[in-house]
C-alpha cells in the first residue's frame, strides 16, 4: 500500500517536472482508415473524392472549402473580383514549402495552369472558365476567366498549390515522393499505392502546427477489414462505417460512431420525355398508349407512396437524412418554399386513380449496386412500396460500370440517381441533372429523364453568371423550387457520413465527406 | 529438348496472340470508361478531350494495332486511372502477391504432405479419419468467411495478430518484401495460412489417394520382399511416384494462387495484384486489366512449362523430344 503511494507520487513528480521535455518529444500517432483508395498523389491528375481529401493533407489551395462549403482564406487572404472577369488574390506572405523554398505568385500561376492543361483533364470542369493567371507583383495574382463565373472560387479551392518547380513533373513524381511537396499541414514520408500513406507533422505549418506527430492514411476498401481494424484498436478512426458493425461500436466503451449529413443527394430520376417508355406497361402486361410518368400527379403519387422515414430509419440504418431538395438549409439555394411531400399511400392511391391508373401500371425500376450506400437495398424497398399503391415494380440492379453509361443515356423508365452537390450550391445539380440536355453547352449530361424546363434553363443561365451574392441567392432558391414542385426529380434522402472512432479522439463530418486529419481532435 | 523447347515457345506465343485478340475485344465490349472517369462535371468538349487522350476515338481495330505496336516494345499502355506505365503498376504489387502467394503454397505442402502420407500409409487409423475429415472442412469452408474468423478470433478478440495490411517491409533484390521483418511477418501470417487452408486439404487428399495408389503395385511388394528399409520404400519409392500428379496441381495451383487470390487480398487489404484488377475491372481501366491477363496468360504458360520439365527429372519415362 505504501509501497504503491510512494510510487504514484514519484510518478506524479516525474510527470510534473517531464512533461515540457516530453510534450516536445512525443510521438501522437493518427490513424485514418479511408473507405476508397486514392490512385496517385498527383493532385491534379484525377478530381475524385479520395484524390483529393489525400491531397489535402500535403498541399494547400487559395481558399480552403471548409465542411459546409464555405470558402475561407487559406493560401489567398482575401480576394475580389476587380471586374466580372478578372479576379485578384492576395497571397500569404511568409509560407514556406516543406522543402524549405518560399511561395509566391510563381507558383499558383504553375498550378493553376497545370492543373488546367493536364491531358487526363481531371479538373477541366473547375478549370474550363480560366483563360490566364497572371502576377501582379510576387504576392498578387490575377485570374482572367472567359465568361463571369460565379463558381470561380469554388473551383480554385478545389486546386492545389504545388511548388513551380514540380510543374512539368509526370505523375511518377508524385507517388515516389519527390514532388510530393506542399505548404500543408503534413510532410510526405511514404507511399504504399493501395495500403498507404505516412505523414509526419510540419512543423512550420502557418495556421499551427497539427496535434498529431504522425499520420497514417491507411486505404481500406473493404468493410469487413476496416472495421476490423478499428475493433482491434489498430486505427484511430474509419470512414464508412459499415451498417453491420454499427451495434458493436456502439456498445463498447472506447468507441463511438460519429454521425453527421453529406451533401450527396440521392433522387430517384424518371423518364418525363418518350411518349411511349420503355420499361412502363399497363396493369395487364400491355403496351400504353401513353407514358404515366409525363403526369406530375402520378410522379406525386409515386413519391407518397415511398416511406422515406422509413427507408433512412431502417433499410439504411441511419446512413441517411429525408431530403426534399437538392441542399439541406444552411446551404445556398435551399429553398423554404419547397413544400415537403408526406408519406400517404391511401391518398396517392386516389392520385393515381385520377389520373387515369386506378388499376395502376407495371413497371421497371434500375439502380445500381455497390455505389450509394445501400443503393440495391433502396430500389428494393421502393419497389415493394410502389407495389403498394397498384404499381407493379419489378426491381433490377446493375454494377456500376455498365449502369453509369445507361441512366445518364435515358435508357430507363424509373432510375436511381444522385448527385455529390460538390460546390455546396443548387446551380451544379440543376446544370447536370434537370436542365435540358445540350451538348454545346455542357448541360443536361446527367439528366437521364429528359427533362426540358423552359424556365429553369433561363433562371440558371441568369444565375451562372450573376457574380453577386445577393442578386444571386434568390435565383438559387428558385432552381429548388421549379424542380421540386413539379417534382421533376423525386428526392430520396440525403446520404450521412457515418465514421466510427475510438472514443479519445473528436471528428466534425464534412459534407463532401474528407477525413481530415488536421481538424481530427484529442478529446480531451 | 531444344527442338521441343521451340516448337513450344512458338505455341506459347500464339497463345498469347489469340488471347491479346479476346481480352482486347472482351474489355471493349463492356461499358464506356470514360463515363466513369471523368468528373460528372465535365462538358461535352471536356468529354471528347478525355476520350482523344485514352485513343478511345479510334475505331478498335486502329486501338488494338497501336496496343500490338506498344507490345513489341513491352509496352502495355498507361493506365487510364493512375496515369502510369499499366505494367509498372502491376510490377509494383507483384512482390507482395508472390510473397502471400509462396507462403500459402509452403504451408500447404509442409502441412498436406506428411499428413496426407500419413493418411495414406495408415488409412484405418482413428488419426487417419480425422485428418481427412478435418480436410473437408478445408475443402468447404468458403475463404471469405475463413479470412473474417481468422480476423475475428487472432485480430479483434485474442490480439495476437494484426487484422490486415502489409506491415513493415525491408528491401531485398529491388523490391519490398514483408516476410523479412518481424512485423511483416505478422501481418502475413493469417493471410498466408487463410489462402493455404484450401491447398491443404487438396495436397492432403492428392497425396492419401496416391499413397493407396502406389502401395499395391507390385515394386512396392518387390521392394518389401527384398527387404528395404520401411523408410526408403515411403521416402522413395512411395512418395517419388505420387509426385508427377502432385507437382502437376502445385504449379497450376501456384498460377491461381498468384492470379485469383483477390478475395483474401481484399479481405486482409493486403496490396497485390488482385486487389488492383478487381478495382481495375471496376473501374474500367482497360490497359491494367488487359495486361494483367497477358502477364497472367505469360504465368501459366511458364508454368506449364516448368511442369513438363519436372516431369522429365521425376520421371525418366517421360521425356519432352519423345515422339508424342
Amino acid at each position: 500500500m505504501t509501497n504503491t503511494i510512494v510510487k504514484s507520487a514519484a510518478m506524479a513528480l516525474l510527470a510534473t517536472v517531464a512533461i515540457p521535455a516530453v510534450s516536445l518529444a512525443q510521438s501522437v500517432p493518427l490513424i485514418i482508415g479511408m473507405s476508397t483508395t486514392p490512385t496517385t498523389l498527383d493532385p491534379h491528375e484525377d478530381s475524385s473524392a479520395p484524390n483529393n481529401a489525400t491531397s489535402r493533407h500535403i498541399w494547400d489551395s487559395l481558399i480552403d472549402l471548409t465542411g459546409t462549403s464555405a470558402n475561407e482564406p487559406e493560401l489567398a487572404t482575401e480576394w475580389k473580383a476587380v471586374d466580372p472577369t478578372h479576379w485578384e488574390f492576395k497571397l500569404r506572405e511568409g509560407v514556406k514549402f516543406h522543402d524549405g523554398s518560399t511561395f509566391d505568385a510563381q507558383d499558383v500561376i504553375a498550378s493553376l495552369l497545370r492543373a488546367r492543361d493536364k491531358p487526363s483533364q481531371g479538373f477541366a470542369s473547375y478549370t474550363r472558365n480560366i483563360v490566364n493567371v497572371t502576377a501582379k507583383d510576387p504576392l498578387t495574382v490575377v485570374v482572367e476567366t472567359s465568361v463571369p463565373d460565379p463558381l470561380l472560387l469554388n473551383s480554385v479551392s478545389r486546386i492545389r498549390i504545388i511548388s513551380a518547380d514540380c510543374a512539368e513533373a509526370p505523375v511518377q513524381d508524385f507517388d515516389n515522393g519527390k514532388c510530393a511537396i506542399g505548404t500543408g499541414a503534413y510532410v510526405f514520408s511514404s507511399f504504399s499505392p493501395g495500403d498507404r500513406l505516412v505523414l509526419k507533422r510540419n512543423e512550420d505549418y502557418f495556421a499551427g502546427a497539427s496535434h498529431w506527430s504522425d499520420v497514417t492514411l491507411r486505404f481500406l476498401p473493404d468493410d469487413g477489414a476496416r472495421l476490423a481494424s478499428l475493433l482491434s484498436n489498430e486505427i484511430d478512426i474509419i470512414e464508412a462505417l459499415p451498417a453491420d458493425g454499427m451495434a458493436r461500436v456502439e456498445e463498447s466503451s472506447d468507441l463511438q460512431v460519429i454521425n453527421g449529413q453529406s451533401s450527396r443527394f440521392v433522387y430517384i430520376g424518371m423518364d418525363v420525355s418518350k411518349d411511349v417508355s420503355p420499361f412502363v406497361k399497363a396493369s395487364d402486361g400491355s403496351a400504353l398508349d401513353r407514358n404515366p410518368l409525363k403526369d406530375e400527379r402520378v410522379r406525386r403519387a409515386i413519391l407518397m407512396a415511398i416511406n422515406r422515414p422509413a427507408i433512412v430509419e431502417r433499410v439504411m440504418q441511419k446512413n441517411g437524412t429525408v431530403a426534399d431538395q437538392f441542399v439541406a438549409k444552411g446551404y445556398m439555394g435551399h429553398s423554404d418554399a419547397v413544400e415537403p411531400v408526406g408519406y400517404d399511400p391511401a391518398a396517392a392511391k386516389a392520385l393515381l386513380a385520377e389520373a387515369g391508373y386506378p388499376e395502376g401500371f407495371r413497371l421497371t425500376l434500375h439502380g445500381p449496386s455497390g455505389r450509394y450506400v445501400k443503393d440495391s437495398e433502396v430500389v428494393q424497398a421502393v419497389g415493394q412500396m410502389l407495389a403498394r399503391i397498384g404499381i407493379q415494380t419489378q426491381v433490377e440492379v446493375q454494377p456500376w460500370s455498365m449502369y453509369s453509361d445507361a441512366y445518364a443515356n435515358g435508357d430507363f423508365s424509373m432510375f436511381l440517381g444522385s448527385w455529390g452537390v460538390n460546390t455546396g450550391e443548387t446551380t451544379n445539380p440543376t446544370v447536370a441533372l434537370v436542365a435540358t440536355r445540350d451538348e454545346e453547352k455542357g448541360t443536361g449530361r446527367y439528366n437521364g429523364g429528359g427533362i426540358s424546363d423552359a424556365k429553369i434553363d433561363e433562371v440558371l443561365a441568369k444565375a451562372s453568371s450573376t457574380l453577386d451574392e445577393a442578386e444571386r441567392l434568390p435565383l438559387l432558391e428558385e432552381l429548388s423550387k421549379l424542380t421540386f414542385d413539379k417534382l421533376w426529380l423525386l428526392p430520396m434522402h440525403y446520404e450521412n457520413v457515418v465514421l466510427g472512432a475510438k472514443a479519445s479522439v473528436r471528428y466534425t463530418p464534412r459534407g463532401d465527406k474528407y477525413t481530415l486529419a488536421y481538424f481530427v481532435e484529442p478529446a480531451q | 529438348m531444344a527442338v521441343s523447347l521451340i516448337r513450344r515457345l512458338i505455341q506459347a506465343i500464339f497463345v498469347i496472340l489469340a488471347m491479346t485478340v479476346i481480352v482486347f475485344v472482351g474489355v471493349n465490349v463492356i461499358g464506356n470508361p470514360v463515363d466513369i472517369l471523368i468528373n460528372p462535371d465535365a462538358n461535352q468538349a471536356e468529354r471528347l478531350r478525355v476520350i482523344a487522350h485514352y485513343g478511345l476515338d479510334q475505331p478498335l481495330w486502329k486501338q488494338y494495332m497501336l496496343f500490338l505496336q506498344g507490345l513489341v516494345h513491352g509496352d502495355f499502355g498507361n493506365s487510364f486511372v493512375y496515369g502510369r506505365p499499366a505494367l509498372s503498376l502491376i510490377l509494383e504489387r507483384l512482390p507482395a502477391t508472390l510473397e502471400l502467394a509462396i507462403s500459402a503454397l509452403l504451408i500447404a505442402i509442409v502441412i498436406g504432405l506428411p499428413l496426407g502420407l500419413y493418411a495414406g500409409l495408415y488409412p484405418n487409423r482413428i488419426s487417419s479419419r480425422l485428418i481427412m475429415s478435418g480436410s473437408i472442412l478445408g475443402f468447404s469452408l468458403p475463404t471469405f468467411w475463413v479470412g473474417l474468423m481468422l480476423i475475428m478470433v487472432f485480430a479483434v478478440e485474442l490480439r495476437w495478430l494484426p487484422t490486415n495490411g502489409r506491415g513493415a517491409t525491408a528491401e531485398f533484390l529491388g523490391a519490398q518484401w514483408s516476410f523479412l521483418t518481424r512485423n511483416g511477418l505478422s501481418h502475413l501470417l493469417l493471410p498466408a495460412f487463410n489462402l493455404a487452408l484450401f491447398k491443404t486439404s487438396l495436397i492432403l487428399r492428392l497425396t492419401r489417394a496416391g499413397v493407396q495408389e502406389v502401395l499395391p503395385q507390385d515394386y512396392i511388394k518387390f521392394a518389401r520382399a527384398k527387404g528395404l528399409s520401411e523408410r526408403r520404400i515411403v521416402f522413395v519409392h512411395v512418395l517419388k511416384n505420387l509426385m508427377i500428379p502432385l507437382v502437376t496441381i502445385i504449379g497450376l495451383e501456384f498460377g491461381s494462387l498468384i492470379a485469383f487470390s483477390v478475395v483474401t487480398e481484399s479481405i486482409f487489404a493486403w496490396p497485390g495484384m488482385g486487389k488492383l484488377i478487381i478495382d481495375s475491372i471496376n473501374l474500367l481501366d482497360r490497359p491494367v486489366i488487359v495486361a494483367y491477363l497477358m502477364m497472367m496468360v505469360i504465368l501459366f504458360v511458364g508454368l506449364n512449362f516448368i511442369i513438363d520439365v519436372c516431369y522429365t527429372l521425376l520421371d525418366p519415362r517421360v521425356r519432352l523430344d519423345a515422339k508424342a
